[in-house]
């Protein structure tokens, strides 16, 4: 039912890194993030490359969040650093952004405006410019949105129509990352299924994704590598075609149990 | 690209915002309504102007006919009205109107013109007295409420037009659960709001400043173009402001509720109790004479005048020698003998006036320092300057009504003294009153402190919105 959205090839070859053999369009070194006393995220090193969909996992305060937050310069590091395709977030802001797409946990839209008038605002502020609204309904189309509710207004929406738009948004950005905080959260099984899909495709056109969840299926069946954190340290990676789902599930426990 | 791009979303939220879009026409109907009262009220006072001029050339025609009619034969139309004499064509018969033309932007600011005379009966009895009557009774609740007018409006209800659209500029977007979305994109917390308030002050300003060109337009005040330039500059620099303390209490990082309660308290304090204060504390300390003391003081000089007229006319010929051409003093006239009498009241007057005058001074002075206080006084300041209602054009009115009055004595006293019969020939060279305005040049030079200091405020407070808003990183 859903088109096929034409996306550009994202374009990690920009980052600096991209000349060793593994580049990475996202990446922490030693990151830190202090509340006080509490360590929010500690001495975290991260890298995810095109076309990867990296799976942080862990309970609630883990950190998986302020990781995020930190990518897209929401917060300041304490000490360490981050980078999008190999911009220091830190010394240039904007610019990182304009390589990020983030979906978070609950999209949350202009409620009088409708799902496409929303996404040409967001698509015109994260650098897209002006765009035929044919376009825009086809890309929310993609993102699973029912072509007749692309012009409803969005306080009529479901939570998983609006987080569609969220996605639509994210693709029309033709960034080289996603970041994606708890996307799936209160999605119905096959919203998230279609979900899942959509992070393929992206994967396949190169965007490299780091998504926060908690959901180890998901994590599983979607991602190409799992990170588990716990204190807001990076406990243990691994690689999804290493392990079944059982595996996945012990050794999260394992580690929560520590 | 990002300010388009705000501005357009902007224009799509207001589009779809019942509730702002009825706000934004509550206050343009009250804007509309504060521009036709004020056009009402300046009607008004050209009607009377009018009236003023039209009785100075009857009473001129009617004299000049008596005058005539004497002169063929004809017999005064009283004995102690007789037109002949100079005191009776120097005095209430013959006075002149000098009158006061409404400011040239009188529709948009009343100002003070419904509590000041705006004309004066000249004549050789007027005196420091004159000046401190009204010759005209206002509608009492007008006096306690002030006037409906534009510049009212613009001073006590614009803020809160725009305290109603940008008390939660970005607190609204964190409530809401936008600002997450909206700080992804490669755009900055300082350059979304300043879209967002540039396009809500392009509404606001657009809205106040539009009324008073329509008002203007309407009331032929584009000759004055200095003022209306002046006048729109204080609109969009007192709107500024407003908007640039939204801004600042914005880049705090509270709750709307927070920050409403902040803004409405800082329009009550720099708008309402201030100026009060301001106002009260001049009262106090500086407190006026009561014009009972000048009443007082005017009867006693007259009563005791009237005994000493003998005495005070040989003292007033000593004083002016110049006036005393052809005067036997030893044999005057009734009329001479009045005079004398007239002089020594006004000379007691100008002393008590000098006093209240002082006092009057001491206030403004005081007002003046502390008017920086609040941009709301700053403000209406120079609304009520650039409309040519305010203080100084009244000064400069009156001042030269007091020279005229001079004039008018060193015409009519020698020949009182003289004890000259007048004829109709004397007529065409009686003094005739003529205000002479004041250029844009003055009124821009007393616009100029306020305005800068306005300015320099506005500035400051979006240097402080911009340092907070430059701390705005996420959506927390």
């Amino acid at each position: 039912m859903s088109e096929v959205v034409t996306i550009d090839a994202p374009s990690a070859s920009a980052s600096p890194s991209s000349a060793g053999a593994s580049p990475s369009v996202l990446e922490a070194r030693a990151l830190s993030k202090r509340y006080g006393d509490v360590e929010a995220v500690s001495n975290l090193d991260l890298r995810v490359g095109p076309s990867e969909i990296y799976c942080l996992l862990g309970p609630n305060g883990a950190g998986k969040t302020t990781t995020i937050h930190l990518f897209l310069g929401f917060l300041e590091p304490t000490a360490g650093s981050v980078h999008v395709t190999g911009l220091d977030v830190a010394a240039e802001p904007l610019e990182s952004k304009r390589r990020l797409a983030y979906i978070p946990e609950q999209v949350m839209l202009y409620r009088n405006l409708s799902g496409l008038e929303n996404l040409e605002y967001f698509a015109a502020l994260g650098g897209r410019g002006s765009l035929a609204p044919e376009h825009l309904t086809d890309v929310l189309a993609g993102a699973g949105l029912p072509r007749d509710a692309v012009r409803r207004r969005v306080s009529e929406y479901s939570k998983g129509m609006r987080q569609k738009v969220g996605v639509a948004i994210a693709i029309a950005k033709e960034a080289d990352a996603l970041l994606l905080d708890e996307p799936t959260s209160g999605l119905d099984p096959q919203a998230s299924n279609e979900f899942s899909e959509l992070l393929g495709r992206l994967r396949d056109r190169g965007v490299a994704v780091l998504m926060a969840t908690h959901d180890l299926f998901r994590a599983k069946e979607t991602g190409t590598r799992v990170g588990i954190m716990r204190h807001g340290r990076l406990v243990t990676e691994m690689s999804t075609d290493e392990i079944g789902h059982a595996d996945l599930e012990r050794i999260y426990l394992e580690h929560m149990h520590e | 690209m990002a300010l388009r791009t705000v501005l357009r979303n902007e224009w799509r939220l207001l589009a779809a915002d019942r509730a702002l879009r009825i706000v934004l026409a509550v206050f343009a109907v009250l804007f509309v309504y504060a521009l036709a009262n004020g056009m009402a009220w300046e009607r008004f006072q050209e009607r009377t102007v009018e009236a003023a001029r039209t009785g100075n050339a009857e009473r001129v025609q009617a004299l000049e006919q008596e005058l005539a009619d004497i002169a063929n034969g004809g017999r005064p139309s009283s004995p102690f009205r007789d037109p002949r004499a100079p005191n009776v064509l120097g005095g209430a018969r013959g006075a002149h109107a000098a009158v006061l033309e409404p400011g040239p932007l009188a529709a948009l600011a009343v100002g003070q013109s419904d509590l000041l005379p705006y004309y004066y009966d000249v004549s050789i009895y007027t005196n420091e007295s004159s000046f401190q009557q009204n010759g005209e009774v206002e509608n009492p609740l007008n006096l306690v409420v002030g006037r409906f007018d534009l510049a009212f409006v613009t001073v006590y209800l614009l803020p809160l037009l725009v305290l109603a659209l940008a008390f939660n500029v970005l607190s609204e977007e964190r409530e809401q659960g936008t600002l997450a979305l909206t700080l992804s994109q490669p755009v900055s917390a300082r350059d979304v709001v300043g879209a967002k308030l540039a396009f809500r002050a392009l509404l606001v300003v657009g809205l106040a400043a539009g009324v008073s060109l329509l008002g203007i337009l309407a009331t032929g005040g584009f000759g004055s173009s200095g003022r209306v330039l002046l006048w729109c500059a204080t609109v969009t620099l007192y709107a500024l402001f407003w908007f640039a303390l939204a801004a600042w209490v914005n880049s705090l990082r509270r709750s709307s509720a927070w920050n409403a309660t902040v803004l409405v308290g800082a329009w009550l304090v720099l708008v309402v109790v201030l100026p009060a204060a301001v106002n009260i504390a001049a009262g106090l300390l500086h407190p006026l004479p009561s014009r009972v003391e000048m009443i007082t003081a005017q009867r006693e000089a007259s009563n005791e005048a009237v005994n000493r007229r003998s005495e005070l006319l040989a003292r007033y010929l000593e004083d002016h020698p110049e006036m005393a051409g052809g005067v036997v003093a030893e044999e005057p006239g009734l009329g001479a003998l009045a005079w004398a009498a007239t002089d020594a009241v006004n000379t007691r007057l100008e002393e008590v006036s000098a006093v209240h005058d002082a006092r009057r001074a001491d206030q403004l002075a005081l007002v003046r320092r502390y008017r920086f206080l609040s941009p709301a006084l700053l403000a209406q300041e120079v609304l009520v300057d650039a409309a040519g209602t305010g203080d100084a054009r009244f000064a400069r009115f009156q001042s030269q009504v007091r020279a005229f009055a001079d004039e008018w004595r060193q015409f009519f006293v020698p020949a009182i003294l003289a004890n000259e019969r007048m004829t109709a020939d004397v007529l065409p060279d009686v003094p005739t009153f003529r205000f002479a305005d004041e250029g844009p040049a003055d009124v821009a030079g007393r616009a100029a402190v306020p305005l800068t200091v306005l300015g320099g405020l506005v500035v400051l407070v979006i240097a402080g919105a911009g340092v907070g808003l430059g701390r705005v990183r996420g959506a927390d």
